[in-house]
């Protein structure tokens, strides 16, 4: 089931993204854009109780975080939104519930705070009638916890940045109070390090000069970096022009590279000359069925021990076998290898 | 001296909020009966209560908390409905045709996939389970003693398996068993299956009919959860033995601080500290040692199993393959024998009866030399 968490989030930040793009936080525009991409469809499967309700649980443990910091308040009220869409027309009942944590119970209850003050009724509405719908599990941490667990890709846990504010920490941390604390503190310092020299020296540098304005003025510009820094790069997304036509290009140049690399095949040694290596020109067919092969495993104990006994078998055919006291019926027609299903099939074939 | 009082209790508080000592680890220690406890301040008992208020009364409180008039109740209600998250899609059991979710397109590629598979026969198991929950899911008690009581905790473990065969190395077999918060250690303890249990000892080729019914269960009774620093003994019993007092001695004598020990019947998981995700040890029959991982804790939900007599509940069981008698190969082995001069492997199974047909004579004599011992199949609990 975890192979449905990457197509899952892509899925809920696509509607996310489009959420974000009508600038709004109306439940109307959310159901608008909930209703164009049929967003209720993505429950529907055959009806496979147990695979619905892990389906349930998985999308409600993607679509969660997004109602909590860090992203913004839109996005939260998004993310608000989505878990109430998910949840009411999941398929299977007793519905799966939407899972918060201690730690997080804080953030949501400032969140309603929030939409309170703004008067955003739609927002309150909804996450009322998800409490009264027992709609929760009030739990210790967002997801069960198993330790020695696979460890994810770091996809799982990665943050949409186009979701978050720009970071303000270090605004946060210089505030004008700061700022007169630590001036304090620096004139008591010049103070304690005169009282330690009768007579300074006037070419010795004691303390340094004029720390308050200086680093006020690293905040400021850093603050001005980080805007000018977002306007080029809204400017940038906008007239895709030159970006695009250089990331083409740099693709190009990789694709040729890769061509030749995988064009000359490298000769084997002699004792590997009867696994000579055959070029296989980089087809998307061709190559998914090489991939497989790279880890193929050893046949299996019973298929080793019946191609043990079968090599046996051929010189006396009635021959009882050994580990099952019964005679030997007529042989199996050799099964057909099952093909195993392709969770990837992007990174498998289509190398270019 | 009060605000100080009250800024301790306080830093105890934050002290008991679950969050993540390792991302997506494990948490945390914090006290299970204080958690409990922060979740009961922070909410409103109407959130967790196993009746639903009724609506009028909900939306007279949600005019007068946010101040608006009736007409806009009414509007926000008509345009928050329900009903207009649906699609006019009708078939909700079969993936569209044309699907653009990109979920959607990956599960309409495995669903044709599996109809490329010809399985027409229902999976045992798959039903067993379904029947397994069907027993659980939304079940009320007879008798309204037996409710569990509301703001209750729900813990959740995993009892791993230990290595019974070289393949358990590679797949984490385990048992999810749900334990309420005010039950005892020894409720877990008597929940848990395993097959060294069941194990007889002694060797019945000369009487077979005279396997004793004891099984190691009734004979070694001692137990041991190890729970952050503690040993946990099972004390029920006269029987019982501190099978955790090697272990301290020997990490005694190598300068390991002092572990602390208690009995696990006197124990309810409110007085417990422990982490979510962290591997803890349950040790039993000796040598039989499970790793017990804590994976949930959370508040009891009315669509629960709310019958206290339920619990501890097991929802999910790894399945073993049985092991048949190698004659018949249709039941599950009974016997096990060695050094028989009629079986065509050393050690060889057998199932009861067939064991008996080919083993003994009419008169129940015994024919040839062997050995024989009971045989408990792993699969036992599937």
């Amino acid at each position: 089931m975890d192979n449905f968490r990457g197509p899952v989030k892509a899925d809920c930040e696509e509607l996310l993204a489009r959420f974000q793009a009508t600038e709004s936080v109306r439940y109307e525009q959310f159901l608008e854009v909930w209703r164009d991409m049929n967003f209720s469809s993505i429950f529907y499967s055959k009806p496979e109780a147990n695979e619905r309700r892990m389906f349930a649980r998985l999308i409600m443990s993607v679509a969660s975080p997004y109602f909590f910091p860090p992203y913004t308040f839109q996005i939260r009220v998004a993310g608000l939104y989505l878990l109430y869409g998910l949840f009411n027309s999941q398929l299977i009942t007793p519905k799966e519930k939407i899972r918060i944590a201690l730690k997080d119970w804080e953030d949501a209850m400032q969140f309603q705070r929030d939409a309170v003050n703004a008067q955003h009724y739609d927002v309150l509405y909804i996450f009322r009638k998800l409490l009264s719908d027992k709609a929760f599990y009030f739990t210790a941490m967002p997801t069960p916890l198993c330790y020695g667990e696979k460890k994810e890709d770091r996809k799982k846990t990665e943050i949409c940045e186009e979701f978050v504010d720009p970071s303000s920490r270090p605004q946060e941390l210089i505030t004008t109070d700061v700022l007169e604390e630590i001036g304090n503190i620096h004139e008591h310092y010049e103070g304690m390090k005169k009282s330690i020299f009768a007579e300074p020296d006037p070419n010795l540098n004691l303390i340094q000069q004029n720390l308050v304005p200086k680093l006020n003025g690293a905040i400021l510009t850093y603050s001005s970096w980080q805007w000018n820094r977002t306007e080029s790069e809204q400017q940038q997304d906008a007239g895709e022009g030159p970006s695009n036509q250089e990331s083409s290009r740099r693709a190009q140049l990789i694709a040729s590279i890769k061509s030749r690399s995988y064009g000359q095949v490298a000769e084997a040694s002699k004792s590997r000359r009867h696994r000579q290596t055959q070029l296989v020109p980089a087809d998307g067919a061709d190559f998914s069925q090489k991939l497989p092969s790279k880890k193929k495993r050893s046949p299996s104990l019973k298929t080793r021990t019946q191609l043990r006994f079968n090599t046996q078998g051929n010189e006396s055919e009635g021959l009882t076998r050994l580990w099952c006291l019964s005679a030997v019926k007529e042989e199996k027609a050799p099964e057909k290898r099952k093909k195993k299903f392709n969770w990837n099939p992007e990174k498998s074939s289509d190398p270019s | 001296m009060a605000a100080r009082s009250s800024l301790m209790h306080e830093e105890k508080q934050l002290e008991n909020v679950p969050a993540y000592e390792f991302i997506n680890v494990n948490s945390n220690e914090f006290h299970i009966g204080t958690f409990r406890d922060l979740w009961l301040d922070v909410l409103n008992p109407k959130v967790y209560s196993y009746c639903n208020s009724a609506p009028e009364i909900e939306d007279v409180e949600f005019i007068e908390e946010m101040g608006i008039e009736p007409k806009t109740l009414e509007e926000l209600k008509i345009i928050c409905s329900v009903d207009s998250l649906r699609s006019g899609h009708e078939d909700a059991d079969n993936v569209p045709s044309d699907p653009h979710l990109s979920t959607l397109k990956l599960r309409k590629r495995r669903q044709d996939y599996k109809e490329t598979l010809t399985r027409d026969t229902v999976d045992r198991h798959e039903v067993y389970a379904n029947e397994m929950e069907m027993i659980s899911v939304g079940k009320k008690p007879d008798n309204p003693r037996d409710l569990i009581p509301e703001g209750e905790i729900i813990l959740t473990f995993n009892i791993m398996y230990p290595i019974l065969f070289q393949r358990f190395k590679y797949v984490r077999a385990y048992q999810t068993l749900h334990v309420l918060g005010s039950q005892r250690l020894s409720d877990l303890r008597d929940a848990i299956c395993c097959v060294s249990d069941l194990q007889v000892f002694g060797e019945f080729s000369n009487t077979p009919d005279m396997v004793p019914q004891f099984i190691s269960k009734d004979h070694y009774k001692s137990a041991f959860f190890f729970f952050n620093g503690t040993f946990f003994n099972d004390a029920r019993f006269p029987e019982c033995q501190d099978i955790s007092m090697t272990t301290q001695e020997w990490a005694r004598t190598r300068d390991f601080p002092d572990f602390k020990t208690a009995k696990m019947e006197d124990t309810s998981f409110y007085d417990l500290k422990m982490k979510v995700g962290f591997p803890y040890l349950y040790n039993h029959q000796g040598d039989c040692e499970h790793v017990v991982i804590l994976t949930d804790v959370r508040l009891v939900h009315q669509d629960d199993c709310l019958d206290i007599k339920l619990y501890p509940l097991i929802t999910h069981k790894h399945r073993v393959v049985t092991r048949k008698c190698s004659v018949c190969h249709l039941y599950i082995s009974r016997w096990i024998t060695t050094s028989d001069a009629l079986a065509p492997t050393d050690p060889c199974l057998f199932c009861d009866q067939c064991f008996r047909m080919f083993h003994y004579d009419d008169k129940g004599n015994k024919l040839g030399d062997f050995l024989a011992y009971a045989y408990v199949d792993p699969g036992t609990f599937n």
